[in-house]
């Protein structure tokens, strides 16, 4: 199981680095247009090529999978914080503020993700905030009901009870019994989720609804490329290559969960 | 071996690896005999009850010969015996709640013996079944999931079935552990009563009172080997073995009463409390009051609020009516309780160390001081080392206490702290725990199944009974609980 993590983490540790020093170390502007040069073969100036306009692809990609990769592990955290707090609420206080909070939370769950995005994308368009809001607050759901259900037995434990009758304070109580019960479940989940927002992210550039063009991003790249796909099929092919290098990562980071 | 013997087992032992951990072990039963198995925890007496049947954890080989009802094999070979299994051998394993199937209520899992091993209709299986049921006091479990009964209830249903085929020869792993009086009675009623009807019985247990009723044979087991053997009444009027003798004075029937004490200066006191659970009172307009050093054991069946009633004193609960007070003056860790599985009771992941160590700088005291401590309770510091799945439950039990010492407790609640050790670590720990309590002037509310036990821990006893005694529902809170029994 190790080396299947190892390989995930090498994996996302290469696009990292692609993501971060890549657009550095590009010498082309992503939103450069030289109509002269449109749809150019992969060659040594430039390595994967240009798209219609005559834009570089490479550096294309590499801002993409900043924009993608920081957005998304930005989305991770944000709905990791406020699903963390309201699970440990829910298991901690129980009646009817659990209540409350898993019928909100199944509320969420009952709609389809991207759809909840849309809406929230839909009060303004194309702006970054607004889908990083959409996706955070479809994502913090998963968070809320593994914290829940993790904590849970720990706060009705013997343990947690013998802690507090001992003196101890709520802060001892989130360091020595759940913090080591959580993290190993809360990990992996990071990478999901993650791995499920760079997915969303690339969903709605697609159908046209997420970020608007000129913006270099995975999943507006693929429609622009996707009438090229005949004459220069390696224009497609390097966001759908990136966006797999990506979530596969993902998934192999986060393992078989907390099984360990 | 003569052939009128049901079982005889020749020669048996079981190595690890090259680690013997059961040496030359023999004995034969005829219709009506029994074999009582005692020693302390880690002798082997399990994986004596495993060897015979066959069901030996992989990397453990069992060597000799077991005889089933004239048919010989070798211990190693289990699959000759298989074919056995429920039919003319049944097995009561230690742990029922694993036993029963999690999936499928009580009564199909009771009906599915009678269909596949006694052949029945499913119909006549179905009413077999019910009837068995509420003969063992578990109508109101038929619909139920074993995760909805009680340990006891789960202890009986898993005899019921374990014992529907009809099987002559029947290997109980500790049967009346966790039950209360009533049940415990029933089972060796009913462990008697195969007896009476011409089966054999191998019985492992730490209740010398169970070994008396079953008599029979006897084996003392201490680490592998066998240290006295012979007939029941016998070795236990007269032991040969000083390892024998250890294992009979530390049954709680031969120690001696708790001297009366003089009344102390309050710690905490309840009066005309009320509490129920789900709707169904448990108690009703309860006065206690707790000094300085006295000694209280707490008694009753299952399901009368013992837990819930130490809670209330420990103010982890809210009374429903009544109240609960504590002298004034005292620290607000100056109630302590002692839990009845101590692995639960510490952070999993945490050393023994380290979790002391916390208790230590929280209450400002010195480390020398709880190395004393641990010492004190016949400890080794080393041990603190490692984390509390490494220790044993002894041990454990013992880290726990000196946990509390540290806080300088002016009351303990001990929830059935010794129920899962044998015997002989048992009184070594009430031992150590009635010394420091002494020493530190703390008084005790010992939380027990066993009679004898309160009496020599306790000379202030409460008793909470089921006022309406309902077979049925034995173990569901339905019940008012009273009678205080106070020298």
């Amino acid at each position: 199981m190790m080396g299947v993590r190892q390989l995930g983490a090498s994996l996302l540790a290469a696009v990292a680095l692609f993501a971060s020093i890549g657009p550095l170390c590009i010498g082309h502007d992503p939103a450069a247009q030289s109509l002269g040069e449109s749809l150019l073969r992969p060659g040594p100036v430039h390595w994967l090529g240009t798209d219609l306009l005559g834009r570089s692809v490479l550096a294309r990609l590499a801002h993409a999978a900043q924009l993608s990769l920081g957005l998304a592990l930005l989305c991770a955290l944000t709905a990791a914080v406020p699903g963390v707090l309201l699970g440990l609420a829910a298991s901690w206080w129980g009646g009817r503020i659990d209540t409350a909070l898993s019928l909100l939370a199944d509320a969420v769950l009952s709609m389809p993700g991207l759809l909840l995005v849309l809406m929230v994308a839909a009060i303004a368009p194309g702006q970054h905030w607004a889908l990083y809001a959409g996706l955070s607050l479809a994502l913090w759901v998963e968070y809320f009901r593994v914290c829940r259900a993790t904590s849970r037995p720990v706060f009705a434990g013997d343990a947690v009870q013998a802690s507090g009758l001992l003196g101890f304070g709520p802060g001892y109580l989130l360091r020595r019994h759940l913090l080591p019960a959580l993290a190993p479940v809360l990990a992996p989940l990071v990478a999901f989720s993650t791995a499920q927002a760079v997915l969303g992210l690339a969903a709605l550039g697609f159908i046209g609804v997420g970020l608007q063009p000129p913006t270099a991003e995975l999943g507006l790249m693929m429609i622009e490329y996707l009438p090229h796909y005949a004459e220069a099929p390696w224009l497609i092919a390097a966001p759908v290559s990136l966006l797999l290098l990506v979530v596969l990562g993902m998934v192999l980071l986060a393992g078989d969960g907390g099984a360990s | 071996m003569t052939a009128a013997h049901l079982l005889s087992v020749d020669g048996l032992g079981i190595v690890a690896g090259g680690t013997p951990l059961l040496k030359g072990l023999s004995f034969g039963l005829g219709p009506g005999d029994a074999l009582v198995v005692l020693g302390e925890s880690g002798a082997g007496k399990s994986l004596l009850i495993q060897a015979v049947m066959g069901i030996l954890p992989t990397g453990l080989r069992a060597e000799g010969r077991v005889t089933l009802m004239g048919q010989t094999s070798l211990a190693t070979d289990a699959a000759q015996r298989r074919h056995t299994w429920g039919r003319s051998l049944a097995l009561l394993p230690q742990e029922p709640g694993q036993a029963l199937d999690p999936l499928m209520k009580i009564g199909p899992q009771l009906a599915e013996v009678y269909e596949q091993v006694d052949g029945q209709s499913a119909e006549s299986a179905g009413s077999a079944a019910s009837q068995a049921l509420e003969g063992a006091g578990l109508a109101s479990a038929r619909t139920l999931y074993p995760w909805q009964i009680s340990g006891g209830m789960a202890q009986r249903a898993a005899a019921t079935m374990a014992t529907a085929g009809g099987a002559q020869v029947l290997l109980a792993d500790e049967p009346t552990k966790g039950l209360d009086v009533h049940w415990r009675e029933a089972m060796v009623r009913r462990l008697q009563e195969l007896l009476a009807q011409g089966g054999c019985l191998v019985v492992v247990t730490h209740d010398l009172g169970v070994a008396k009723a079953v008599g029979g044979q006897v084996i003392v087991l201490r680490a592998g080997e066998v240290v006295e053997q012979g007939r029941t009444a016998a070795v236990l009027a007269a032991p040969s073995h000083p390892f024998t003798r250890q294992v009979i004075a530390a049954d709680p029937a031969g120690w001696p009463d708790a001297p009366v004490r003089p009344h102390g200066d309050l710690v905490v006191e309840a009066r005309q409390v009320s509490k129920g659970y789900r709707g169904n009172p448990l108690f009703s307009g309860l006065d206690l009051t707790i000094g300085r050093a006295e000694r209280w054991t707490l008694q009753g069946p299952s399901g009368t609020g013992k837990s819930t009633l130490g809670n209330l004193l420990l103010g982890l609960t809210a009374p429903d009516a009544g109240t609960v007070q504590r002298a004034d003056g005292l620290a607000p860790t100056a109630l302590q309780k002692l839990y009845q599985d101590p692995q639960a009771s510490f952070a999993p992941r945490l050393s023994l160390r380290e979790a002391l160590r916390d208790v230590a700088r929280l209450h400002r005291q010195p480390w020398s001081t709880v190395v004393q401590t641990v010492e004190s309770l016949g400890l080794n510091e080393g041990l603190l080392l490692r984390q509390p799945h490494q220790v044993s439950g002894g041990e454990l039990q013992r880290v726990a206490l000196a946990r509390v010492l540290i806080t300088r407790p002016a009351f303990l609640f001990a929830d059935e702290p010794t129920s899962r050790l044998d015997p002989v670590t048992q009184q070594e720990a009430l031992d150590v725990l009635a010394r420091a309590l002494d020493q530190a002037g703390t008084a005790l509310l010992l939380v027990t199944h066993d009679p004898d036990l309160a009496r020599a821990m306790g000379d202030r006893q409460i008793r909470l009974a089921l006022v309406a005694h309902n077979p049925q529902d034995h173990g569901a809170p339905n019940t008012m609980a009273e009678r205080l029994v106070d020298p």
